[in-house]
């Protein structure tokens, strides 16, 4: 079982992430306290960390920095009330995976913690292939079956994310991130609209459809079964 | 009790300064005065004996003696000495009772010792005196006592002693009232002051025409109350509207509560409940987000994050977002960024900043219209140009808009949090370009980012 060290000091915060996250199948540990949870990361080996920064004892980054140093490499996703504009980068420098600024949906923390448990290898395949769906990297072209995709360079990139995360949640503010790079959310809902896009061509209109929203949540592109 | 504050204050100590540097000042020329009317004095003396000495000396016998006899005759003041001396030293004739032996014959007059005779006794004096030797060996000796310069003395310091009692009294005086008034403005604008701490925000400090440095000093203050006063009433406006805009969806939010909780039956509904909810929270969070990260970017510094940010990249990127939804919108948005330009920025900020100008670009122009973002060169500066055919910004708003924490009537009926113009604008501070908007038609806003010494 995927094992989670949860280090948060604030006991409501803990028991929701906890009861949600063990509802989907993870073995949860909690440590309240900065010192404990370095020492529990160092223990019990958990297979991803979420780490709050601002914690009693010792604060999220000096124990990041200091697994980091002890070479470390578990995944950890940092979780913040600051949202000061270097924040972030600060981190990610001192080697956290992921950032997420509080309050946050539940649902964004879960697609991130699946997101950093099922990182993507480094693959050398130059075709990405989900079901009958088929990318080609080299040659920047897409097929679903026979049918040839025509994509506009955009809609390849995303596509491209999505094939490589594919079964997994990816929410919104994760596709602008990484899809996009935008480090904020904007107005619009540009997402919704590039997905509806690509949605269009990827789905067909006789076709089983593959990419699925998530109400409220975000995207899916699913493996037909 | 005035006077140990008095004697205390800056304003008092400066007049005695002031006062102690005068009275050297008058005491000098004073005595330089007296110095020149002495030297003045002596000199004329000096060379009236020399010339009663040179017509006495050239009288023989007889007509010496009565010569010399006359010439003592005729001084009623006593400061006339003559006297003729044997070639051995004896008097022959006048008031000197010997041969003063620190004169020398045939110098020019000089300060001697004589004895002089005053009736019937003997008198030391220091008189300026002239000797010459006769043709038959006689020495005849002239001699003046200068006392008018004791007079002139006199007279100077007299002079003196009134100037410089009248001097230093006006000085105290001036210095003591300068120092009162100091002192009583600064306990006036303290009283202002406090009040002003207290909450009234009208109160402003005592303020003249006349120039004078503690007036000018009060109207730089006074003009920066009227900005604060200013910034906190349209903090307190911008309180009222946050609390408006973020009460509306938490008063929907809480309806939606209230009324599932009590009709809600099956889980879909209370399914939908929980949705409709979770949507009035996040429209709240939204605003507060919002917020949070323009105070955020207002009150940060050049960050770390500063870099080399290729415009006209920056701009294809965010034509390219944003052409979907232009497309849906029928709307035509084109980037023309043919000159290779760059600036030093936060590419993050900067992406956020054209994409709001992009965005609100978009959301105000009609079906059909167009919007255009363009990279020109200007004199000295790159700028930015977003442009549409919307309804523009009218004449009244267009100031406005860029104030801070302004919200349009118009655009709190359209959707977002209504913050995007000044969250451009806060970024645009912060790099230290300009930000313009300029009349239609449509809308056209521009960032000038002046180049920057490497």
């Amino acid at each position: 079982m995927t094992k989670i060290l949860l280090i948060e000091d604030d006991g409501e915060t803990a028991e929701e992430v906890t009861a949600e996250l063990v509802e989907r199948g993870f073995d949860v540990e909690w440590s309240a306290d900065g010192t404990a949870g370095l020492a529990s990361a160092r223990s019990s080996g958990p297979d991803v960390l979420i780490v709050d920064r601002m914690l009693p004892g010792m604060d999220g980054l000096s124990i990041i920095e200091t697994l980091r140093q002890e070479q470390v490499r578990t995944p950890v996703l940092v979780l913040s009330a600051l949202g000061a504009i270097d924040d972030r980068v600060r981190g990610l420098r001192a080697g956290g995976d992921d950032y997420l600024t509080k309050p946050f949906a539940i649902l964004e923390l879960v697609a991130r913690i699946e997101a950093l448990l099922r990182r993507p290898a480094q693959s050398r395949e130059t075709t990405l292939r989900v079901g009958v769906l088929e990318l080609d990297l080299i040659e920047r072209t897409a097929k679903r079956g026979a049918r040839e995709i025509d994509l506009l360079p955009r809609e390849f990139r995303l596509l491209e994310y999505m094939m490589q995360r594919c079964d997994q949640l990816l929410t919104r503010a994760m596709l602008l991130e990484e899809v996009w790079n935008y480090k904020f959310v904007p107005a619009t809902n540009l997402v919704d609209v590039h997905m509806g896009r690509l949605r269009h061509k990827v789905d067909g209109p006789n076709e089983t459809p593959m990419i699925h929203n998530v109400r409220g949540a975000g995207f899916i592109l699913r493996t037909p079964t | 009790m005035i006077w140990p504050e008095l004697v205390r204050s800056t304003s008092f100590r400066r007049a005695l300064m002031l006062v102690a540097a005068l009275t050297a000042i008058i005491v000098a020329l004073f005595g330089f005065v007296y110095w020149k009317t002495d030297s003045y004095l002596t000199a004329r003396s000096d060379q009236m004996i020399m010339t009663q000495l040179n017509v006495i000396s050239l009288l023989s016998d007889q007509r010496l003696l009565d010569a010399i006899d006359a010439h003592l005759r005729q001084d009623s003041r006593g400061v006339q000495f003559a006297g003729l001396f044997g070639a051995d030293g004896s008097r022959i004739a006048g008031n000197i009772a010997r041969l003063p032996p620190g004169l020398k014959t045939g110098t020019p007059a000089h300060g001697v010792q004589i004895m002089a005779i005053r009736g019937s006794s003997l008198e030391n004096r220091v008189v300026q005196g002239v000797a010459r030797q006769l043709p038959d060996g006689e020495v005849l000796v002239i001699g003046r006592l200068v006392d008018e310069t004791v007079d002139v003395a006199r007279v100077i310091g007299q002079a003196l002693g009134l100037g410089l009692v009248f001097a230093l009294g006006l000085c105290l005086v001036a210095g003591a009232l300068a120092s009162i008034r100091a002192s009583k403005r600064v306990e006036e604008v303290s009283t202002r002051v406090q009040r002003i701490v207290a909450g009234d925000l009208h109160e402003r400090l005592p303020q003249t025409n006349d120039g004078d440095p503690f007036s000018k000093l009060a109207a730089i203050v006074n003009g920066m109350l009227d900005e604060m006063e200013t910034l906190i009433h349209a903090l307190a406006g911008v309180g009222n509207d946050i609390a408006h805009d973020l009460r509306t969806p938490l008063t929907r939010a809480r309806l939606t509560l209230e009324r599932g909780r009590a009709n809600a039956v099956t889980l879909e509904q209370l399914q939908a409940t929980a949705d409709k909810t979770i949507t009035g929270i996040d429209q709240s969070l939204a605003i507060i987000t919002a917020l949070l990260r323009l105070a955020e970017i207002e009150n940060s510094r050049r960050s770390a994050g500063f870099g080399v940010v290729a415009l006209d990249q920056l701009l294809r990127e965010v034509c390219d977002i944003y052409e979907p939804i232009a497309e849906n919108r029928d709307i035509a948005l084109k980037v023309k960024a043919s000159p290779e330009l760059s600036v030093h920025g936060d590419r993050d900020l900067l992406i956020e900043a054209v994409a709001n100008l992009v965005d609100n670009a978009i959301k105000f122009t009609p079906a059909g219209g167009r919007v255009d973002i363009d990279l020109i060169r200007g004199e000295g500066e790159s700028v930015v140009r977003v442009s549409d055919t919307g309804r523009g910004i009218s004449e009244g708003e267009r100031d406005a808009v860029l104030r801070r924490f302004y919200r349009s009537e118009k655009d709190r009926k359209t959707p977002g949090v209504g913050l995007g113009l000044n969250l451009v604008a806060a970024i645009v501070k912060l790099h230290g370009f300009r930000l313009a908007i300029f009349p239609g038609p449509g809308c056209r806003v521009e960032i000038a980012c002046p180049d920057q010494a490497p």
